[in-house]
């Protein structure tokens, strides 16, 4: 297959409805695929790295989905600062095993260097 | 050029998938292919056989089935959207014991990997939210 | 250069505001659905160097699009999909 370059942005919460799991399982898919995409949490999505406990509403813990990733080939996320800043997240305090967190200040031009984007 | 298009929407319920119906045509028209159409999350229920709608509003799954016929369009519902919310063929209806079938003609399941394989063979993929 | 795609009312939730801090000089931006009601947002404006708004969308909705925002067609969206790489939509 040829090969493009594929942007996910996850730019949604979880569990409020099922864009964030089913982006993260279309990211997934892709990286089975031998089409490992970029990823970038922007917007509400970044909150998908807060420490959280889902079984209290009966769900599986998404945060635990992105950890998986980088068994896939998925070893960096890319997060948007600002939405980091404007949610009152302190990147300093945010880590994921396994997985290089890089700091966006300029989500603009990182996007426009891809083939494709699957927004999620 | 090659299209693919991403599709959220539950027909009758969000706007997108009538959007991207006209979206459709209009890369049909330009002269471009849609290589594929992937209907994601609620969108799957756009395969749904079983939608009735009122008789003086627009019947989606009909003009999807019209232009499938048209332009041998792929259309694709994911699977697994499609189980959790109960859209399923024939095989998958007797494979997971449910008592109905309702996949729509002219529409496939396939796996998430039919998106992955759609955007590596595609010049475009245009998402039409929910 | 990108193509964005709005389709939510700027009064309704962020995707207006999410898309234009994620612009890059260049890209464009259509607004469609109820996206077309930001046709009058000075955000976009300020933001946006190429703005387009999906007419028959407008007009369903009785909103008047000002000069200043390109009134086109499906073909012409779609057009705007083929000049442009890559293509994001703004939701919900």
């Amino acid at each position: 297959m040829p090969r493009k370059s594929i942007l996910a942005i996850c730019r949604h919460a979880p569990y409020g409805n099922a864009l964030a799991r089913e982006g993260l399982e279309a990211i997934l898919a892709c990286a089975a695929m031998d089409q490992v995409p970029a990823v970038l949490l922007i917007n509400d999505g970044v909150f998908l790295l807060l420490e959280q406990d889902a079984q209290q509403i009966g769900e599986k813990n998404l945060r635990r989905n992105l950890a998986a990733l980088p068994m896939f080939g998925v070893e960096t996320l890319h997060l948007c600062e600002r939405s980091l800043r404007e949610r009152g997240i302190d990147p300093a305090q945010l880590s994921l095993p396994g997985t290089e967190l890089k700091l966006l200040q300029n989500p603009g031009a990182f996007i426009a260097g891809f083939d494709q984007v699957l927004s999620f | 050029m090659q299209f693919t298009l991403v599709i959220y929407g539950a027909p009758h319920a969000s706007e997108g998938a009538a959007t991207a119906l006209r979206f459709a045509r209009a890369v049909l028209a330009s002269g471009h292919e849609i290589y594929r159409v992937f209907f994601y999350g609620d969108g799957i229920h756009n395969g749904s056989a079983l939608a009735a709608p009122p008789q003086d509003e627009q019947d989606l799954l009909a003009q999807w089935q019209q232009l499938q016929q048209a332009h041998n369009l792929d259309l694709t519902l994911c699977i697994a959207a499609a189980q959790r919310r109960g859209v399923l063929s024939e095989s998958e209806a007797k494979r997971l014991e449910k008592p109905a079938v309702n996949i729509a003609a002219g529409f496939t399941l396939a796996g998430l990997g039919q998106l992955a394989e759609a955007a590596a063979l595609s010049d475009r993929v245009v998402t039409f939210g929910g | 250069m990108t193509l964005h795609i709005v389709n939510q009312s700027p009064y309704a939730g962020s995707a207006l505001s999410d898309c234009l801090n994620a612009l890059h000089p260049g890209d464009a931006v259509v607004l469609i659905e109820d996206g077309v009601y930001a046709v009058n947002d000075p955000r976009l404006s300020a933001s946006a160097d190429n703005s387009f708004c999906l007419g028959a969308d407008a007009i369903a909705r009785g909103v008047t699009v000002p000069e200043s925002i390109e009134t086109i067609d499906e073909a012409r969206w779609v057009a705007l999909c083929a000049e442009h790489n890559p293509i994001v939509s703004w939701f919900r």
